[in-house]
């Protein structure tokens, strides 16, 4: 049993040796595969994680009058933290405006020294208010533009909502495209692998037939073949995966000019899901892959 | 050991290769089979190792009904059978040794059990010395010797040749003839498919005529009589 599962592997890789040529080509259009499908993923975490950044980002500023009794505003707080659509009422006061004002300028020397010319803190309190769903962020405006106090100085409401829609527009784009890409690419895999398959089968007619004359078993002709499907997807998935990290290097500087402040790192987000990724790549793709063999198989061998 | 009843076997287009083949061969028995091109006598073997169902009747093998065996029992069948045919059906690529080698090893056989079997065999059918010969490096009589070889390594109770003399010269042939009946004296039965007039004439063993699928004579002593 032992013995007879060896020369098995033994005349696969005999078969993929045998046509190398079209082995290589085998492997190439299913390294072209999977990489448009590594493509995909990586469209997807970065609109995932823009997406993320910005519904993290979201938030509405009231800002109020310099003279607002505390009390007062923390009842303006708790009303408005009574909101359904309202996740969190942060209540920021004048000097804390300004150690985070100073904070957030701590590298401009120039803008510090204007506030210090001012003499006093030029800065309002302000109530921040996170919306708990961007679906009813229109209502919660709509609430907040509803409350009549005299405390409220301005309302400052960023559309973000324009934003998140134009970036899951784009990202739907683009996955889009690279899903039709991809699907043409896995469809192509599977007919190269199909024919590969098909012309060893060609190629190892004799083999076959001598095989079957004396009387080795139907798995023991077959299964070269269909290992030489999963041989491919592994060199395909190795090969891609040796060839990733190095791209996702080489992208990731763009990556982070691009979404300046954003905390967006593909490689280590390949890293740590490696395992996943690529195991569950190979053992699709090595499935499929078995099943065209199988198919050639089932049509060109029979017993 | 080989039970033929009532076998018809069509082919598309409304070929009747064989019609209605009735046969008895016992073991040890050595038959010759002779009879026109087309009349069915490469059919009458395909159906014997499984390579071609039968339309009607029963078809069986020492004892075994293999009139609807399954596709994962035939190699099961061929194991029991040796085969050889016209064209030796030898690997270009692979030395004679290996050639028989390979018979043992797709069928799962132990290093040690083929280094003991292989040469054996050479050694029966002649080979000892050229094992190590490609094909194209030995004439077409030491080919067919080596497919022979080839055929007995599973120690078969059954020796099917169909025109297995076809390629060869009268004196390559007849050395093949001798080693058929060399085998069939250790006990193997042997089937001979031939054309050849005088190798059946000469032997005097049981001869088997088919004509359009339907057997025309049967002679315990036979003449090639067409
Ligand atoms: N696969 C096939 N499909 C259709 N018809 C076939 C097939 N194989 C053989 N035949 C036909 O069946 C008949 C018997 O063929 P078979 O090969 O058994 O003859 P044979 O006696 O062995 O001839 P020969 O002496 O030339 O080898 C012939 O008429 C042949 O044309
Ligand atoms: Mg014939």
């Amino acid at each position: 049993m032992f013995i007879s599962f060896y020369r098995v592997l033994k005349f696969s890789f005999q078969d993929v040796y045998r046509n190398i040529w079209l082995s290589l080509v085998t492997v190439i259009i299913l390294i072209l595969a999977l990489f448009t499908v590594n493509m995909l993923l990586i469209v997807k975490v970065i609109g995932d994680t823009a997406v993320d950044a910005i519904k993290e980002k979201i938030d509405i500023n009231l800002f109020l009058n310099n003279d607002s009794e505390e009390n007062e505003i923390l009842a303006l707080k708790a009303q408005i933290g009574g909101f359904s659509e309202v996740r969190e009422v942060t209540y920021v006061s004048k000097s804390e405006a300004l150690e985070k004002f100073k904070e957030n300028h701590k590298d401009n020397p120039e803008i510090l020294e204007a506030l210090r010319e001012l003499g006093k803190n030029p800065l309002t309190p302000t109530l921040v208010i996170k919306p708990n769903n961007l679906d009813e962020f229109d209502m919660l405006i709509n609430r907040i533009n509803s409350i009549d106090s005299d405390m409220i100085e301005s309302r400052n409401f960023t559309n973000y909502k324009v934003l998140l829609d134009k970036i899951n527009v784009i990202t739907k784009k683009v996955t889009d495209a690279g899903l039709f890409l991809s699907s043409i690419f896995v469809f192509i895999s599977i007919l190269v692998v199909f024919n590969s398959i098909r012309i060893s089968i060609y190629t190892h007619k004799r083999e076959i037939a001598i095989m079957k004359l004396v009387g080795a078993s139907n798995w023991f002709i077959q299964l070269p073949f269909l290992i030489s499907g999963w041989f491919y997807t592994l060199i395909g998935v190795g090969f891609v995966m040796i060839v990733f990290y190095p791209f996702l290097t080489l992208l990731q500087p763009y990556l982070e000019a691009f979404f300046v402040g954003y905390n967006i790192d593909l490689v280590s987000y390949f890293y740590t899901n490696a395992f996943t990724i690529f195991g569950a790549e190979f053992m699709v793709a090595g499935f499929i892959n078995m099943l065209a063999s199988l198919l050639a198989v089932r049509k060109y061998s029979k017993v | 050991m080989i039970k033929f009843h009532n076998v018809i076997k069509l082919y598309p287009k409304g070929v009747k290769a064989l019609n209605r083949i009735n046969l008895h061969i016992l073991p040890g028995e050595f038959v010759s089979i002779v009879g026109q091109s087309g009349t069915g006598k490469t059919t009458l073997v395909r159906t014997m190792i499984g390579e071609e169902k039968i339309d009607y009747g029963k078809i069986e093998i020492g004892g075994w009904d293999i009139t609807s065996i399954r596709p994962s029992e035939i190699p099961v069948l061929r194991r029991q059978l040796g085969v050889i045919f016209q064209d030796f059906k030898l690997l270009p690529k692979k030395t004679l040794f290996e050639n028989v080698a390979f018979a043992m090893q797709v069928c799962g056989g132990s290093p040690k059990k083929i280094k003991k079997i292989v040469p054996h065999v050479m050694k029966i059918v002649g080979l000892e010395s050229k094992i190590h010969r490609y094909p194209q490096e030995v004439s077409g009589g030491e080919q067919q010797r080596a497919a022979i070889a080839r055929a007995l390594v599973h120690r078969p109770k059954i020796l099917l040749a169909d025109e297995p003399t076809g390629n060869l010269d009268s004196l390559n042939a007849n050395e093949i003839i001798e080693l058929l009946l060399r085998i069939n004296k250790f006990g193997t039965t042997v089937i001979l498919v031939t054309h050849n007039r005088e190798i059946v004439n000469r032997l005097r063993r049981r001869v088997i005529t088919i004509d359009n699928g339907m057997i025309i004579s049967d002679q315990a002593v036979g003449k090639y009589v067409l």
